[in-house]
């Protein structure tokens, strides 16, 4: 194998697959880096067993071949390589010379044949969809995610096709988050994927690509024509997210984010730093907070607002609510209640989207 | 008519002298220990600093005392072998505040009545007199020459009461009493210098000692007397001060307890009590703390003269003297001198606060609001809910101390312990149980407090228990619901719980009350703890990190603070030590720098 390839292509393509790298592995091969020579250049992959990236770049080829590349020394090399073209070729199974400028680096590798394969998808009756879509329902979902381990259903994110929308819902059991986006020609399918995946194909794709996802055993592949990106899957079923939503919340609010945030914030500086336990009261034109820490101390604010209902005290975790204002793409949002041990929502209020967004949180049990 | 029976009816008559002092031998002479405790103690009132004790065959052969005390003119000498000759009362008002040891007057003629009795002594160097008595006849009156103070010997002891004698016990046995005796003595007294010895052989001798730590050296041995923690604590007119046993080290080695009351070594069971109360939680249940306590109070709020032996005493106001107390020893514990350590440790001069800063124990404990705690069951109810009833109105401010903590790097090693770099030592953190003593914190705190945060579940929890568990719940429900479990019987022994706590964010409540229904259920043993406490406990133990739980650097920096906050960060509710210091002078005395 021997081929030329510009310095910042390589550091491109090293950027795109080096992070699924693992710092810590069992299995050797899992800190090197695929090289494969392809018909118009080199294709670099990387993985964890769980996710793997791959990356196409165009290079000079001379002899085909593949190797396995050290993928935190190829990097570091590559960062400080002169501006110069990067000449690598490899002897046998495990030498690896590297040539830029008057700078000469010879490594050893591992053979190709000890690279995990990719897992089998089918990409032939792929869907495609708009790489922008699915970012932005991974960035306004995946938070709500669950990270401890006790229901690992939890720790993953749904993604639900249907004819006319697809749909992710992510949920730690205390607080929910789901979005819809219309789609045409789509086709009903229903995947359950980690986070870490999601977060990657968020960060590989550019927004405006077409992506084709092909479906595996138990994985799933996104690809676009020089990048792919496959994950495991987390097996279901997820729990019946719909009929914890509530449809007969009673009570209205019409909040200021901006203001709410910044009174939320200010409140949680008392707030115990476990519990995060803050009191909303709410009333006919004002918002009241109140937060008391034993061992702490004791805060108070008010906020005006649009309020429609009976008057209803309630306890949340701050962080919780948050988190959502965080992903509330406008000024004002619309919080419905019904009782202050029942499920509160949470919208986006006068959104002139086509999608649709809705949070849910639960609320905390208040001390009287 | 010859009076019919007048041989078979014996008159009433009064008892002879000696018969008299014979009988009131018994109540203060009833084993060598006893006489060997009236001469020390008169020896001490004779302002002696230097005794001798000198034993011979557990005290019944012979029981020597010598003092180097102020010593009695003869007539005095004569004097102190009468009934109810003391020079330390005059009359009954003199009762009241007795500072003295012995008061009673009895001890001379009572022994003198059963032994052969030989009193010499001196006012000064030279001239002195000896008075030898035989079963309470004075047999001669002879002038000697000796040193200033006094000696007395008994020998034979109880020869003419043989109902006495047939009572002792074997000479190893009298043997250990004195020398158990002594020891309180010398601990009492530790500016005198005592020297104890037994059929020719020293059994110890003690110099004059600057601190109680200093004269229990040779008492319990050297190690051991290290190894205690100081009290010292003032409240209101209460000075409580002494030595107490390290939770870690509680079971270790034999137990020995020693209260003293205004300088006079008391059985006080309520004393003894509310100091292992002050440990409550960190030992394991059953064992028992060794500690030596000195109470000191006005002579005004404390009544001796209660026992003929003087070892109990009664208290005006009994209740403070045992919470102060209590706080006394559990502010002890709170000091890094309770951290368990590797090998020998040295000790500051001042009991430094264990997280660099004074731990502020009082504030902490004052800012729970005194509400009172519906969810105990009557017997539930604990003394530290009583005390938090009859507080005034807390502040609920936080302590000033919190900010200026600094936290030192922390790091993790065999994802058990947090590691970290403190002045003297590097000290180990046990993450499980850290975490455990946190948590039980907090849930005690919220049980009382009846506020813990309970958070709704989108998807409730249906959990199906074996019938015991099931029973587990029931019994428990109002205490799980003030832990944050909200839950309700769902048909046959299943419960669907619509809330848990959130006490971290690994929280596993489902887990955690699996656990926690499997350990009441196993758990059989009467308990002396009451059950929130135990409920308690059990909970932190199951929502606790878990050893083998990787942290995050955030996570160890809360846990490290979290705990920095509890009343008893150094252990944890099993008893076990939660924090572990290796001292510099360890490390360098193992790696051979010294």
């Amino acid at each position: 194998m021997r081929f030329t390839i510009t310095r910042e292509k390589l550091q491109e393509g090293l950027a795109a697959v080096t992070p699924v790298v693992p710092n810590k592995t069992t299995l050797p091969v899992l800190a090197n880096l695929l090289v494969q020579t392809t018909e118009k250049g080199i294709r670099i992959s990387g993985t964890d067993l769980d996710i793997a990236v791959s990356t196409e770049i165009t290079a000079d080829v001379e002899a085909a071949g593949g190797i396995t590349i050290p993928a935190r020394k190829l990097s570091e090399i590559a960062r400080e390589l002169p501006a110069a073209p990067v000449r690598i070729s490899a002897t046998g199974d495990q030498r690896i010379t590297l040539e830029c400028g008057r700078a000469k680096f010879k490594l050893l590798g591992l053979p190709k044949t000890e690279f995990p394969s990719f897992p089998a998808v089918r990409f032939e009756k792929a869907l495609k969809i708009g790489s922008g879509d699915l970012q932005r329902l991974i960035s306004h979902t995946a938070f709500a995610a669950s990270t401890e381990e006790s229901r690992p259903i939890l720790n993953g994110v749904l993604w639900e096709i249907r004819n006319d929308l697809m749909r992710m819902v992510a949920t730690n059991g205390h607080r929910l988050a789901k979005m819809e986006i219309p789609v045409s020609g789509g086709q009903k399918a229903e995947h359950i994927i980690p986070p870490k995946a999601l977060e990657q194909i968020k960060r590989l794709f550019p927004a405006e690509e077409q992506l084709e996802v092909g479906v595996g055993e138990n994985h799933l592949g996104f690809r676009s024509p020089f990048t792919s990106v496959f994950t495991r899957l987390i097996e279901g079923p997820y729990p019946g997210y719909d009929q914890v939503i509530p449809k007969d919340n009673d009570k209205h609010a019409i909040l200021d984010r901006a203001a709410f945030t910044s009174a939320l914030r200010r409140m949680s500086v008392v707030a115990s730093d476990q519990t995060h336990r803050i009191r909303l009261s709410f009333n006919s034109g004002m918002l009241k907070f109140a937060v008391s820490t034993p061992d702490l101390g004791e805060a108070q604010d008010e906020l005006p607002i649009r309020y429609e209902g009976d008057p209803l005290d309630i306890g949340f975790n701050a962080n919780y609510l948050l988190e959502m204002l965080r992903f509330m793409p406008t000024e004002e949002v619309r919080m419905t209640f019904r009782a202050p041990e029942r499920a509160t929502t949470l919208e986006p209020e006068g959104w002139s989207d086509p999608a649709k967004y809705l949070c849910l949180l639960m609320p905390l049990r208040l001390a009287d | 008519m010859s009076p019919v029976g007048s041989t078979a009816r014996a008159r009433v008559a009064i008892l002879p002298a000696d018969v008299a002092d014979r009988i009131a031998a018994g109540e203060v002479v009833e084993r060598p220990a006893s006489v060997v405790k009236e001469l020390v103690e008169n020896a001490l009132d004779a302002g002696a600093m230097a005794i001798d004790v000198e034993i011979r065959d557990g005290g019944r052969a012979l029981i020597r005392v010598s003092d180097d005390g102020l010593g009695m003119p003869e007539e005095d000498a004569r004097l102190a072998i009468a009934r109810h000759a003391t020079s330390k009362i005059r009359d009954a008002e003199d009762l009241v505040g007795v500072g003295s040891f012995g008061f009673r007057g009895e001890a001379l003629p009572a022994i003198g009545s059963v032994s052969h009795l030989r009193i010499e002594t001196a006012t000064e160097d030279g001239a002195g007199v000896a008075v030898a008595v035989s079963g309470g006849t004075l047999v001669g009156v002879t002038p000697i020459a000796r040193r200033r103070g006094t000696t007395v010997s008994v020998e034979a002891l109880f020869y003419n009461t043989p109902a006495r004698q047939k009572f002792l016990r074997g000479a190893r046995s009298e043997w250990r009493a004195i020398v158990e005796l002594m020891g309180t003595l010398a601990l009492v007294r530790r500016d005198v210098r005592f020297r104890l010895v037994h059929d020719g052989k020293e059994q110890w001798q003690l110099p004059a000692a600057a601190s109680l730590r200093a004269r229990l050296g040779p008492l319990w041995g050297g190690e051991v007397a290290e190894r205690l923690v100081a009290v010292d604590d003032v409240q209101g007119v209460i000075h409580v001060a002494g030595l107490i046993e390290r939770p870690t080290d509680v079971g270790s080695t034999s137990r020995q307890v020693l209260v003293l009351v205004n300088g006079r070594a008391v059985r006080d069971v309520g004393i003894v009590r509310a100091a292992e109360a002050a440990y409550k939680s960190t030992i394991p249940a059953g064992t028992r703390p060794s500690l030596v306590l000195e109470v000191t109070l006005p002579g005004r709020e404390v009544d001796v003269n209660v026992h003929p032996a003087k070892a109990e005493v009664r208290f005006v106001d009994r209740w403070t003297v045992e919470r102060a107390v209590e706080r006394a020893v559990r502010r002890a514990l709170g000091t890094e001198e309770a951290i368990a350590s590797v090998g020998a440790m040295p000790r500051p001069e001042m009991p430094q606060a264990l997280f660099g800063t004074p731990l502020p124990v009082e504030v902490l404990r004052q800012a729970v609001p005194s509400a009172p705690a519906p969810l105990f069951e009557p017997e539930a109810s604990s003394p530290d809910a009583a005390e938090d009833g009859g507080r005034p109105p807390a502040p609920t401010a936080a302590p000033a101390a919190d900010p200026d903590l600094i936290v030192p790097p922390l790091i993790q090693v065999h994802r058990t312990y947090i590691a970290f770099e403190r002045g003297d030592a590097l000290v180990l953190i046990d993450q499980h149980s850290a975490h455990e003593r946190v948590l039980y914190e907090r849930f005690m705190g919220a049980l009382e407090r009846g506020d813990a945060p309970a958070q709704r579940l989108l998807f409730p929890l249906t959990l199906h228990l074996s019938p015991a568990e099931a029973e587990a719940f029931e019994g428990h429900r109002a205490l799980f619901a003030g832990l944050g479990f909200d839950a309700e019987a769902f048909g046959g022994n299943s419960v669907l719980v619509h809330a848990v706590p959130n006490p971290h964010p690994r929280f596993d409540a489902e887990r955690c009350l699996r656990e926690t229904l499997a350990a009441l259920t196993g758990d059989r043993l009467p308990s002396t703890i009451a059950r929130h406490e135990r409920l308690a406990a059990t909970v932190a133990c199951k929502a606790a990190v878990k050893a083998g739980d990787l942290l995050a650097p955030e996570e160890m920096r809360a846990l490290f603070l979290a705990l920095a906050r509890t009343t008893l960060p150094a252990h944890d509710v099993h008893g076990r030590a939660t924090i572990l210091q290796l001292t510099w002078d360890e490390l360098d005395r193992r790696f051979g720098r010294t």
